[in-house]
């Protein structure tokens, strides 16, 4: 079993595996010849079912395994994060499996040079702010090359065996009624971290509880067909609500959809284009979610990929959020994590 | 009648600032011992496996610095200790910073009220800011015997030097749980591996912090005179504490050790202060040769070891002197026994709070802000919406809300703060 990567883009892949890192500890990551897959599935709240391009992250990337060249992988996510993160300001960075007294273990190894002159101590004590200022530059570009220092991160993961990991499918869930492209998720984060506080403080004060055994909050979202999104919050005390409009509900591919054009046709979400308004007005047309308001907060920690989120909504029943990856070349395969949340009953 | 009263700049006042905050990272109390011509501070933590000294020259550190102990001696001294704490709230962060306007200051005077015919020995601390305002504290204090540890250079044929910015760098690789620290030197490089003793297996692996090697040219070193395929094993939260400390201070940091399972030592100068820490090791004992035979007996070559407690040799000595505890039989290969030891100092290691943003109030997620997109904790800043009980009655009988998120996380010590009353309150009992 061999695995063995240059890392491309260190920023895409921290900031990854971050925002896995908030909804869960351990991923299992499947590197197979073509892509690799983060899964994360909590006991409790959201899965995420991630699914990369090779090219988005590595470069140079080389696996082999008796099982048809795929390894499965549970992979603390914290340890990976920092890992990674420490490998930020890298000339190079690459990853590779091995084992250590029996243990295996993912190994980055980074190679960095550093921002400070050594010698640059001796001087600058009592010399001016310029002056130092100006040794370091001179320094750094006489010796850069030679302060190489290499930096090997240690990541203990477990090797997964195939059977152990094929009872796990990806959820399914019937078509959506409405889909809709999400304004940037720092306004949404933003909104629903606020709301999910003041729904907290809400239920505290009135019940003289804790912040702990308070109930949680649960955040109702609701989308149309015709660019609305609504984020609210209800409690006994106050009924919060903010509204999107002039978003874009994308269009269905043909062929994509079960039955081409006739499946459109026939599709819940061209029923609900019938219903509702563009100014978020009416109350048809709505097809509604409730969701933790905690669980939310940890899902939106994607925002920092920065990515295009369109969110499936099937009233009543699940929210459904893809979320892809920045890519700049056209006609690559995209990189996409989706979320499956189950909406709470009212 | 002792005498010890001293005068600091803000700059030097922050330095102690400084010393404090690494000394803290040792022990909860910190030793204080005057002398004639320097003052020094001093840490041995609960297991007497560090220990931590900052001597400060009294003619270069401090403004004025006169101490006159009660023993005629000339090396006769003052010794007492207080928690670390206490101290620290007097010596608070930014003391030099000019537009700090609650803590900048414009002098420190320093006095130590220890007379037979007052009622009360104190700790005087007057900090005289601008504006004519001073804030006097007066903290208790213990008179204790002082415990030094004495390390014996002449058989640490291994040092090293190196800057304490390029080390600072360093420590920022070492994952957070991490509690030991390897340093390995090998053909050219020298490889600092912060890891924890291995956890059981199966999920728990999984759980264990991240081991992490930095293997540094040794050309990076100001100088390099030390054995190579030697294990040599500290505390990483002592090292990270050293190295935090000397980075504040922009000087280099020499390292003298002779084999694992010796005490190492850690010293470096500036402008007056000289420090040095004193750190049980253990490591892997096998792969180090015997030790070369010491060219002075171990005993005289005891007594010349620098350190401020070599020259007490003929006084009656009020304190006490202890060797480092003698260290643990090297057992078996690794000498997992005294690794553990070190492994148990106290963890009051703390991470770095986020900066927070500039308007942290804002509705929105600053986009640059990476730590922002982590999942709201609840718990953290509480957003509370209660009754205004200010002072402020303008608003009469309305009742009015606000948003006093701010306002109950000022802590209650801060209050504290203030100016120490300087008048008996029965005197100004007319103005009521």
């Amino acid at each position: 079993m061999r695995f063995k990567a240059s890392i491309q883009n260190i920023s895409i892949f921290t900031k990854l595996t971050a925002s896995l890192n908030s909804l869960g500890n351990f991923a299992w990551v499947k590197l197979s010849d073509n892509q690799v897959c983060f899964t994360i599935i909590p006991e409790q709240g959201t899965q995420v079912w991630a699914v990369l391009s090779i090219d988005s992250i590595f470069e140079v990337y080389n696996i082999q395994s008796a099982a048809n060249n795929v390894v499965n992988l549970e992979v603390p996510l914290a340890s990976l994060t920092s890992a990674l993160r420490s490998a930020l300001q890298a000339t190079s960075a690459s990853i590779r499996l091995t084992k250590k007294d029996n243990i295996p273990l993912l190994a980055l190894t980074i190679i960095t040079t550093s921002s400070i002159n050594p010698r640059g101590a001796i001087s600058t004590t009592g010399s001016s702010q310029e002056e130092g200022a100006f040794g370091n530059g001179y320094e750094e570009s006489a010796f850069g090359r030679e302060r190489e220092t290499i930096v090997t991160q240690e990541i203990p993961v477990k090797v997964l065996s195939a059977d152990s990991v094929s009872g796990l499918h990806e959820p399914r869930c019937r078509e959506p009624d409405v889909h809709i492209m999400l304004p940037p998720l720092a306004q949404i984060k933003g909104i629903s971290d606020r709301f999910t506080k003041l729904a907290s403080v809400g239920a505290k004060a009135g019940a003289g509880l804790t912040a702990a055994n308070a109930p949680r909050s649960r955040l109702e979202l609701s989308a149309n067909m015709h660019g609305c999104l609504k984020l609210s919050i209800r409690t006994d005390a106050m009924n919060i609500s903010s509204v999107w409009t002039g978003l874009t509900n994308p269009e269905l591919d043909p062929s994509q959809v079960q039955g081409g054009e006739e499946g459109i046709a026939e599709h819940p979400s061209t029923r609900m284009k019938a219903l509702g308004s563009a100014d978020g007005r009416s109350d048809e047309g709505w097809a509604t979610v409730r969701i933790d308001g905690r669980d939310w907060g940890k899902v939106m920690s994607v925002g920092r990929l920065g990515g295009r989120v369109i969110a499936c909504f099937c009233h009543e029943h699940a929210l459904i959020l893809y979320v892809y990856l920045p890519n700049d070349n056209e006609g690559e395969d995209e990189s996409v994590l989706t979320y499956y949340m189950s909406s709470y009953s009212a | 009648m002792e005498t010890l009263d001293f005068t600091l700049k803000p700059e030097a006042a922050a330095k102690i600032h400084e010393i404090l905050m690494c000394l803290a990272k040792f022990s909860d109390t910190v030793a204080i011992e005057a002398r004639r011509e320097r003052l020094s501070f001093t840490a041995l933590n609960s297991s007497k496996s560090a220990y931590a000294s900052c001597s400060l020259e009294g003619k270069t550190f401090f403004s004025t610095y006169e101490c006159r102990p009660k023993d005629s001696a000339p090396d006769g001294r003052f010794t007492c200790s207080m928690y670390s704490k206490a101290l620290l709230s007097v010596f608070k962060p930014r003391l030099d910073d000019a537009r700090g306007k609650d803590t900048a200051i414009d002098r420190c005077e320093v006095s130590v009220q220890d007379r037979p015919d007052k009622t009360e020995c104190r700790f005087v601390v007057k900090m005289v800011c601008n504006q004519g305002v001073t804030k006097t504290y007066k903290l208790t204090y213990e008179s204790v015997e002082i415990l030094h540890a004495l390390f014996d250079k002449n058989a640490a044929k291994n040092h090293w030097s190196i800057s304490s910015g390029l080390l600072r760098e360093y420590i920022e690789y070492f994952g957070r749980r991490t509690e030991q620290l390897d340093i390995y030197a090998e053909e050219d490089r020298v490889v600092f591996t912060s890891f924890t003793e291995k956890i059981a297996n199966g999920k728990e692996i999984l759980k264990q912090p991240l081991q992490t090697a930095v293997a540094v040219n040794v050309s990076d070193f100001e100088n390099f005179t030390a054995q190579e395929r030697m294990h040599t094993i500290i505390s990483v939260k002592d090292f990270r504490a050293i190295v935090l400390h000397a980075d504040t201070l922009k000087t280099s940091l020499n390292a003298h050790y002779s084999h694992p399972t010796r005490p190492l030592q850690f010293n470096y100068t500036s402008d007056g202060m000289y420090c040095e820490f004193t750190l049980m090791t253990a490591g892997d004992y096998v792969d180090t040769p015997p030790p070369p035979p010491s060219a002075a007996p171990v005993g005289p070559s005891r007594t010349t070891s620098r350190g401020p407690s070599t020259t007490t040799e003929r006084s009656e000595s009020r304190s006490f002197r202890q060797d480092m505890p003698p260290p643990p039989a090297p057992t078996t290969r690794t000498s997992a026994t005294s690794a553990r030891r070190l492994g148990n100092s106290r963890a009051a290691r703390k991470a770095p709070s986020p900066v927070p943003s500039e308007d942290s109030e804002s509705l929105f997620v600053g986009v640059d802000e990476d730590t922002q997109w982590d999942p709201a904790d609840s718990r953290n800043d509480e957003e509370t919406l209660g009754w205004d009980a200010s002072a402020e009655n303008d608003a009469g009988m309305y009742p009015t809300f606000r948003d006093s998120g701010s306002l109950a996380r000022v802590p209650a010590e801060e209050s504290a703060d203030g100016v120490a009353p300087t008048q008996r309150i029965s005197q100004i009992k007319g103005l009521w």
